[in-house]
């Protein structure tokens, strides 16, 4: 009996061994696509080896779309407009796509296979979009959830971007994590100094890339990240600023600051930084710092809930209870939020009530 | 058991360190199919639907969200606050746009529950009937539910 089950396993092992070589011989042969063209924009052409996904392609090519799945048609980031060439519209896309969107041409690139010559459609800023190697060379504490890092780039050894974008951290397989991930992250630095990019990451519950962060990076170590991204940044006029921020929101807020007093900016700015309780508030003395370098800087930070042994003797409450105080001229005042989506919402609506343009507020909604 | 390529995707990405840190079984040993029919038994028991569940959710989330820089008080003894979060996060079932990462705290002192979910438990129950997997850090106890919005 023992020796019939052995023989049975054998064969069918066998079996599956043989089908396991005929496939990959047949995806070797027979499913060879050759060399395709993928045409960006009408302007540049690509050369790459059918076969494989038009994400993986682009990123061969150095071209980096946004994605936080790594190519496993999970997070829906990696989209790109597909005029001719891409094949039908696959069931795994549909869930990410709107109705304009299918009508538009756009799909996910890691769902569309090169095995023809194709044409596509990307923003000309993703051309500026790199993949970086960086050593980290400083980690701080600002809180007890919150670290910032100072990664310094080696490879290629500058960065251009605009104050206010993000960056894409390629987190390392640790422990249970068998598989790197990408997540976003807004960057805190001045874009003076190309050198370098700071991060701000509040350590999230469950997180896989911000557990990586604060429990299994050092300093020295080297890591990747693509970027940069997004469309959040200062815009060039000479309307009053407003920035409203919260938790690891001060990201960006950081990196617009000190790239306006780099610049010497006469613009009037008022900065709301909500944060539950003392506990949650850093670089606190480093904002109110500006207020001495600036044209016309305050920094006001608002504390949600207290504890009765922070003595707190700041402004205590809803932002929005003090936003009349500050905002001189709703005409002439642009707002920029960096949060989560509920305190996005709430100062949206605040923002409104307070006579603020909807054109005039300027977030990202990550 | 027999599964479909797809559904062995969807039990790999249950699993910790694929799509979230601890996953979405806890130290469950049944596969996901089993967990919701046992769950959609108990609840079918109780009288409830999933939808039922998931629109309770969904009511006291809207609530809390609006209210984000404190507690909602959503009747005399029951409060409840939304814990917001920058980012989002995939279902395992990956037919669902990302739901946004956060917690929602309910705690209802009349009936002394306290239990928290996440905007991604609502999404699977409603599509799935998916509660997660006993000893999950989101598992949400039908039970726990009935008692907190259905019974007297």
């Amino acid at each position: 009996m023992i020796l019939l089950i052995l023989q049975t396993t054998g064969i069918v092992t066998l079996i599956a061994g043989v089908l396991a070589i005929i496939l990959v011989i047949a995806e070797r042969y027979l499913a060879d696509y050759g060399e395709c063209t993928i045409d960006i924009n009408g302007k540049k052409k690509e050369i790459v080896k059918g076969g494989s996904s038009l994400l993986s392609s682009l990123n061969e090519k150095k071209i980096y779309l946004a994605s936080a799945c790594g190519g496993r048609g999970s997070c829906g980031f990696c989209k790109c407009k597909v005029l001719s060439g891409g094949g039908p519209l696959l069931p795994t896309e549909k869930p990410f796509l709107t109705a304009a969107e299918i009508a538009d041409n756009v799909r996910l690139s890691c769902q569309v296979k090169v095995k023809e010559d194709i044409k596509i459609e990307i923003p000309e800023d993703i051309f500026n979009i790199r993949k970086f190697k960086a050593v980290v060379e400083k980690i701080v504490d600002y809180t007890y959830d919150i670290k910032e890092l100072t990664l310094r780039i080696n490879e290629p050894d500058t960065i251009s971007f605009k104050a206010g974008q993000y960056i894409q951290l390629h987190s390392k397989k640790y422990a249970k994590v068998k598989h790197s991930v990408s997540r976003a992250y807004s960057i805190s630095s001045n874009p003076e100094n190309p050198q370098i990019v700071q991060v701000i990451i509040r350590k999230v519950t469950e997180g896989i890339c911000t557990t990586w962060v604060h429990e299994h990076i050092s300093e020295g170590e080297e890591i990747e990240f693509t970027g940069p991204f997004g469309d959040f940044f200062i815009q060039d006029t000479d309307a009053d600023m407003l920035f409203i921020a919260g938790g690891s929101g001060k990201a960006p807020i950081k990196s617009m600051v000190e790239y306006l007093d780099q610049k010497k900016s006469n613009r009037r700015m008022v900065y709301f930084f909500g944060a539950r309780a003392v506990k949650d508030l850093y670089l606190t003395e480093y904002f109110h710092e500006f207020e001495n370098t600036l044209a016309d800087f305050t920094y006001v930070p608002v504390l949600s809930q207290p504890d009765e042994s922070d003595n707190w003797q700041g402004r205590q409450g809803y932002i929005t209870k003090y936003l009349a105080e500050f905002v001189k001229d709703c005409a002439n005042t642009e707002a920029y939020l960096c949060g989560s989506p509920a305190m996005i919402n709430a100062m949206v609506k605040g923002l409104h009530a307070c006579g603020i343009k909807e054109e005039n507020i300027y977030y990202d909604s990550f | 058991m027999k599964q479909t390529p797809q559904e062995k995707i969807i039990q790999n990405r249950m699993k910790s360190g694929n799509l979230t840190l601890e996953g979405f079984l806890g130290n469950d040993k049944r596969h996901y199919h089993e967990i919701i029919n046992e769950d959609l038994m108990l609840l079918n028991s109780f009288g409830i639907t999933k939808e039922q569940v998931a629109e309770k959710l969904q009511q006291i989330t809207d609530l809390a969200f609006e209210d984000f820089e404190g507690i909602a008080d959503k009747e005399p003894g029951i409060s409840v606050e939304y814990i917001s979060i920058r980012g989002r996060v995939i279902s395992p079932f990956n037919v669902q746009k990302p739901a946004h990462k956060g917690v929602i705290h309910y705690h209802d002192n009349n009936k002394d529950i306290h239990f928290c979910w996440t905007p991604l438990n609502i999404k699977m129950i409603r599509d799935y009937g998916f509660f997660e997997g006993k000893g999950s850090k989101n598992r949400l106890e039908p039970a726990l539910i009935y008692k907190a919005f259905f019974s007297k």
